[in-house]
C-alpha cells in the first residue's frame, strides 16, 4: 500500500524541540533540527538513534529543511551535521540562513564560555554546517533529486520563516513549522495555495488557545513604557537586531506625538547596521507597509528614535533604549543594564524566551541579587516585564490553515493526545479527514490514495459505453476490463485484442476439461436430459442448451454423457470449458459431482 | 497621514485613552459568537454558540497573568486555554452552572427541553452530553429560563411562563416543586437568593417571590414604568446573610430605565434611573443588568448597543432621572478587521466574583473581553 510515515522524534510528552523524520515515496526527510532549551544533558538533542545505531546520517537521509531560526528549529543543527554526522544538503530560506549562525554562535558562547560546558559544538563546526545549506526562495520548486522536489511558502512568525511542501511523485506532505494567520506590523500571514497535501504536519503547542489580540499586548507594553518614563524612569528593552526590535519601534513611533511623550528613544548603534543591512537583502520577507517605508527612507529613520551613545546612559531623566543582545549575556544592553538595574524607577522589558545561564533568564526567573564577573553583587531593584510578541496561530489560526490547503489528512505534533480529542473531533468533523496525534518517538503511517493518470484508447471508451447503463457516477465508480500497457513514460489503457497486435502476440485459447462419474440407472441420453432438467432448475439465468447432437450447454461449457458397455450404469461425464468460463465451469464440476436428484423426470 | 480614516483615528483615540483608564485589557476572538458566559469555577469560564444548528461549547481557562498578581510582570501568559470542548446539536441560549459539580444545563431558546452536560475532568477535554430533561411547559416557542439550585443536591429551577416553573432534580429528573399558579406572563428572569426563596422577573416588570419549601401564591410587585415595554432583572445577595435589605433586585427595561429595590419591600423603589443610552438595537435578546459582587451600588448594562456601561447607584434617587454612567467599555465598538462596528452589540457580560473591577463580557462578532477599568477614587465603586 503506498503510504507516508512521519515520527517526530523526542521523548514522552515534552515539547520544546522540533525534529520531525518524514517518510515518502522511499525518500527520508529531516524536518528542522531544533535543540530542548530546558535540558542542560544530552536530553537537549533530538535522539537520532531511530534513523540508525551509530554512525552517520548522511545514507539516511535525503534532505534536512530547517523551517526557522529560533534555536528550537535549528539549535542541534551543528551537532546533527558535524558531532553525528550528516553531509547531505540542508535546505532553509535565505534569511534564515543568513541569521542561524549568528544565534547559533551566540547561542555556543553562552552555553560554553558562561556555563562552561563540553560536548558542545564548535564555532567551526558551526561553519562548516552552513556550508551544506542550499537557500530556497518563496514559491519556487526545487528539484532535491529525481524523484524528489521542495517548494517553501510564507509562514509570517519570524523574518524568513517558511512553510515547506515536499513531493515525491503524487504524494505530498506539507510541513508548518511555525506560523500565523494574522499580519502584525512588520510581518505578513502565512499563505499556501489549495495544494492538497496528502499530511499536513503542524505543532500543536497553541492549537487549544485563543490568542489574546495584538493591540492588547501592544497596549500593556505602551502603557508600561509611558507609566516608567512619566514617572522619570529608564526603559531598557534588549532585543536581537531584527523582528521584534523593528515591531516596537514602529508601534512606539505611531504613538509617541499621540501620547504626548516627551522622552528620547534610542537604538544602539550595532543594532542599525545589522538590521538594515539584513533589511536590504530580505526586504521581499516582510509585509507591505514596511516595504512602502523603506523604500523611501533608511529602515531606522524613525522621527522620534536615534542613534544611541554610550554616554546617554548617564544622563538623568526618563529614556527608552533598545539595544542588543536580546538576552543580557554581554554587550551594550548588559553594560546599560548593569547601569540602571539599581533604580527602582527603571524598567526593563524582555519581549522574547532567554537561554540558560544568560543574565535575562536569571531575571525572569525573578531573581533579585546577580553575582557578575568581578565577583560583584548587582542588585536588581528595577521592574521587570516579561512580555511576549511572538506571532503563533492558535485553533482558530489552525482551521483557516487546513481551509486554505485542504489536506487529505492532519497530523499534529508536540500534544499530549487526551488532552486535544476536543480539537481532534472538531477538525475531523468540519473537514472529514483523519486527524492523527503521534507522541514523541511513535511512528504514523498514513495510507495514501495517489492518482495514478492513464490514457484510455477509444475504442475501449466506446466498447464500454456500448455495453449500456446508467452513466458513470463519480461516487459509484464502474469496473471496467482493459489492458494496461506501461512503456517508457506513459501508460495506456487498451483492448486486449489491441494489446495483442501492438506486442505482435498471438491470442491462445485455454480450455479446461473434467471427467465427473455419476451413478445413474438411464440410458445415456436420459442420464443427459435428466443433468439438463436439473441444470435448468439450478442455474436460472443463465443460458442452457440441449442440443441436438447429444451435449448440453451451458453458457460455452460444453457436457457430454457417456458409459462403458461392462458399467453401464456408471456413466463418465465429460464438461469442458474454456478460461474465461472458469468460474462457472468449477462450480458445474462441483455440483454435478453431488449427483443427480432422485425426483426428477427425464424429460 | 492622508490616507488614515476617520475609523482609524477613532480606533487610535480610543486605544491612547485605553492606556490611563483601563489597569488591564484582554481581548479575544472565538470562531463563533457566544450570548452566554458562566463561570464553572474561579479560573474558569464556559461559553456557546448560537448557530441554528450545530455548535460548540467550550470551557474556558482565564489567562495567568490575570491571577498573577505579585508577580504579574514576569508572567507573559496573556492567552485562553480550552480545556473542554464538546458539539451541540442546536443552539444555546441559555447555560448555566450548577455549583458543585461538573455539570451545566443548556437550553435553546426555543424548545423546552434541557441538554445536561458533563464538562469532563483531567483525563479528557471532551465536553459530553449526559442527558435530556423533557420539561412539560405551556409556551414551547420561547425558551426555558434556568436557574442552578444554590444548596441541596444538584437541581435546576426552570420555566418559561410564571406558571410552569418548576425545581427538578438532576440525576433522577424527579420534580421536587412547582408553582402551580396559573400566571401565563412569559418568563425573562429566574435567580434564587437563598437555598429555597427565589425571584421570578416577568417579561412584562412583574416580580414574584417564591419558596420551594411552601407552594403558596406568589405576590405579585409590579415595576411601573413604560407600558408595553421588555424587562429583565439583576439580583445581588449575601448567602451568609439572611437580612433581606441585603437581597437587591435591578430591574431593567428595553426603554432603558432600571428600577432598585431590595426584599425588604420589592413594591417600593429603592432608586430608579433613565439610562442614558442612545439604543443601536431593537431586539430585546441582549438586554443584561448585574450587580458587582465586589463593590457596593455598582450596577453594569449591556444589550443595546455595543457597550458596557457601569453605572453607580449610590447616586440615585426615587423619583425618575437621567443619569450617566461612570465608565463605559467601548472595546467591542473598536474592530480592526472588517467587522462593521456600527453592528457591534454585547450579547453578554459577566462581573469576576471575587476581583473588584473586573468584567468579562462578548459581542455577536465573536469577541470576548476581559478588563478591569482604574478606579477613580471619587466613586464609591
Amino acid at each position: 500500500m503506498p503510504e507516508i510515515k512521519v515520527t517526530p522524534l523526542g521523548a514522552g510528552q515534552d515539547v520544546g524541540r522540533s525534529c520531525i523524520l518524514v517518510s515518502i515515496g522511499g525518500k527520508n526527510i529531516m524536518l528542522d533540527c531544533g535543540m530542548h532549551m530546558g535540558f542542560n544533558d544530552d536530553r537537549r538533542f533530538p535522539d537520532f538513534s531511530y534513523i540508525t545505531q551509530q554512525g552517520r546520517l548522511t545514507e539516511f537521509l535525503d534532505c534536512v529543511i530547517i523551517s526557522h531560526f529560533h534555536l528550537d528549529h535549528c539549535g542541534a543543527l551543528p551537532y546533527m551535521s558535524e558531532m553525528v554526522g550528516y553531509d547531505g544538503p540542508i535546505y532553509m530560506t535565505h534569511p534564515t540562513k543568513a541569521i542561524c549562525p549568528i544565534l547559533l554562535e551566540d547561542f555556543r558562547k553562552i552555553t560554553v564560555d558562561k556555563k562552561g560546558e563540553t560536548n558542545f559544538f564548535t564555532s567551526q563546526m558551526i561553519k562548516d554546517c552552513m556550508k551544506k545549506v542550499v537557500p530556497l526562495n518563496l514559491h519556487q520548486t526545487v528539484q532535491v533529486d529525481d524523484e524528489l522536489e521542495i517548494k517553501a511558502y510564507y509562514a509570517g512568525h519570524v523574518l524568513g520563516a517558511a512553510m515547506v511542501q515536499i513531493k515525491v511523485g503524487s504524494e505530498s506532505v506539507v510541513y508548518t513549522g511555525d506560523y500565523n494567520m494574522t499580519p502584525d506590523r512588520h510581518l505578513g500571514a502565512a499563505w499556501i495555495d489549495k495544494c492538497r497535501p496528502d499530511i499536513l504536519i503542524s505543532e500543536s503547542t497553541y492549537a487549544t488557545t485563543i490568542r489574546d489580540s495584538k493591540r492588547c499586548r501592544e497596549r500593556d507594553f505602551l502603557k508600561k513604557v509611558h507609566e516608567t518614563v512619566e514617572r522619570g524612569g529608564k526603559v531598557l528593552i534588549p532585543v536581537f537586531a531584527l523582528g521584534r526590535a523593528q515591531e516596537l519601534c514602529i508601534l512606539l513611533e505611531t504613538f509617541w506625538e499621540r501620547m504626548n511623550m516627551k522622552a528620547p528613544i534610542y537604538f544602539s548603534t550595532g543594532l542599525t547596521e545589522k538590521a538594515n543591512h539584513y533589511y536590504k537583502l530580505f526586504i521581499t520577507w516582510t509585509n507591505q507597509k514596511i516595504r512602502k517605508t523603506f523604500v523611501q527612507r533608511n529602515m531606522f529613520e524613525f522621527k522620534h528614535i536615534k542613534a544611541f551613545d554610550r554616554s546617554y546612559a548617564d544622563n538623568p531623566g526618563p529614556m527608552v533604549v533598545f539595544a542588543t543582545p536580546g538576552m543580557l549575556h554581554a554587550g551594550q544592553s548588559l553594560q546599560i543594564f548593569k547601569k540602571w538595574a539599581g533604580n527602582e524607577k527603571n524598567m526593563i522589558i524582555m519581549p522574547g524566551y532567554c537561554v540558560q545561564g544568560t543574565i535575562g533568564h536569571k531575571i525572569l526567573n525573578g531573581q533579585k541579587k546577580l553575582e557578575m564577573e568581578n565577583r560583584q553583587t548587582l542588585e536588581v531593584k528595577l521592574q521587570v516585564e516579561y512580555m511576549s510578541f511572538s506571532a503563533h496561530a492558535d485553533a482558530k489560526g489552525i482551521m483557516q490553515l487546513i481551509r486554505m490547503a485542504e489536506p487529505r489528512n492532519m497530523l499534529l505534533v508536540h500534544g499530549e493526545a487526551k488532552k486535544m480529542e476536543f480539537l481532534k473531533d472538531k477538525i475531523e468533523q468540519e473537514f472529514t479527514i483523519n486527524c492523527f496525534m503521534p507522541a514523541n518517538g511513535e511512528t504514523t503511517t498514513v495510507i495514501t490514495n495517489p492518482s495514478v493518470p492513464v490514457d484510455i484508447s477509444l475504442n475501449l471508451l466506446k466498447r464500454e459505453m456500448a455495453l449500456g447503463g446508467p452513466l458513470p457516477d463519480p461516487k459509484k465508480p464502474r469496473t471496467m476490463h482493459g489492458t494496461l500497457i506501461m512503456k517508457d513514460n506513459s501508460l495506456r489503457l487498451v483492448s486486449p485484442e489491441q494489446a495483442l497486435k501492438e506486442l505482435g502476440l498471438n491470442e491462445h485459447q485455454l480450455r479446461f476439461t473434467c471427467r465427473v462419474q455419476l451413478q445413474d440407472p438411464h440410458s445415456d441420453p436420459d442420464t443427459l436430459s435428466r443433468i439438463y432438467t436439473h441444470l435448468k432448475s439450478v442455474l436460472k439465468g443463465y443460458t442452457i442448451q440441449h442440443l441436438p447432437d447429444g451435449t448440453v450447454m451451458v453458457e460455452s461449457i460444453v457436457i457430454k454423457v457417456s458409459s462403458s458397455a461392462e458399467e453401464p450404469n456408471t456413466k463418465v461425464l465429460l464438461l469442458s470449458w474454456s478460461y474465461q468460463d472458469e468460474d462457472l465451469g468449477s462450480f458445474l464440476s462441483t455440483l454435478l459431482k453431488k449427483g443427480l436428484p432422485s425426483g426428477l423426470s427425464s424429460i | 497621514m492622508g490616507e488614515t480614516s476617520s475609523v482609524e483615528n477613532e480606533f487610535d483615540d480610543w486605544f491612547i485613552e485605553s492606556l490611563k483608564i483601563y489597569n488591564h485589557i484582554h481581548e479575544y476572538q472565538l470562531e463563533h459568537p457566544t450570548r452566554a458566559i458562566e463561570w464553572t469555577s474561579e479560573k474558569t469560564i464556559c461559553v456557546a454558540g448560537y448557530n441554528s444548528d450545530k455548535n460548540e461549547i467550550l470551557e474556558l481557562l482565564l489567562p495567568l497573568k490575570l491571577f498573577a498578581d505579585d508577580n504579574q510582570g514576569l508572567c507573559a501568559e496573556r492567552d485562553f486555554k480550552v480545556v473542554h470542548g464538546g458539539f451541540s446539536d442546536g443552539s444555546i441560549h441559555c447555560l448555566k452552572h450548577i455549583p458543585g459539580t461538573r455539570c451545566v444545563v443548556t437550553n435553546d431558546g426555543f424548545n423546552s427541553n434541557l441538554q445536561v452536560w458533563d464538562l469532563g475532568g483531567d483525563d479528557c477535554d471532551v465536553i459530553k452530553r449526559t442527558g435530556v430533561l423533557q420539561l412539560k411547559s405551556a409556551s414551547s416557542d420561547n425558551g426555558v429560563k434556568i436557574a442552578p439550585g444554590l444548596t441541596g443536591g444538584p437541581c435546576v429551577l426552570h420555566g418559561s411562563q410564571i406558571s410552569d416553573i418548576q425545581l427538578t432534580e438532576l440525576t433522577s429528573g424527579k420534580p421536587l416543586y412547582s408553582l402551580g399558579k396559573d400566571i401565563p406572563d412569559l418568563l425573562s428572569s429566574l435567580q434564587f437568593v437563598s437555598g429555597s426563596v427565589f425571584l421570578a422577573c416577568a417579561c412584562n416588570g412583574d416580580l414574584y417571590v417564591g419558596d420551594t419549601r411552601k407552594p403558596s401564591a406568589p405576590q405579585n410587585n409590579p415595576a411601573g414604568g413604560r407600558e408595553g415595554a421588555h424587562w429583565c432583572m439583576g439580583v445581588k445577595t449575601d448567602l451568609s446573610s439572611s437580612d433581606p435589605s441585603s437581597c437587591s433586585v435591578a430591574r431593567l427595561s428595553s426603554a432603558c430605565q432600571v428600577v432598585v429595590s431590595d426584599l425588604r419591600d420589592l413594591r417600593a423603589p429603592l432608586c430608579q434611573a433613565q439610562l442614558h443610552v442612545q439604543r443601536k438595537t431593537t431586539s430585546d435578546d441582549f438586554m443584561k443588568v448585574t450587580w458587582a459582587p465586589a463593590l457596593d451600588n455598582c450596577l453594569a448594562v449591556s444589550g443595546f448597543d455595543g457597550m458596557v456601561q457601569i453605572y453607580d447607584t449610590a447616586s440615585w434617587r426615587p423619583e425618575l432621572m437621567e443619569f450617566q454612567p461612570f465608565f463605559i467599555h467601548r472595546g467591542h465598538m473598536m474592530s480592526d478587521d472588517q467587522f462593521d462596528t456600527s453592528l457591534a452589540v454585547v450579547t453578554t457580560h459577566v462581573w469576576h466574583p471575587s476581583r473588584p473591577r473586573t468584567v468579562l463580557s462578548a459581542a455577536v462578532d465573536g469577541s470576548v473581553h476581559v478588563w478591569d477599568w482604574v478606579d477613580k477614587a471619587t466613586a464609591s465603586c
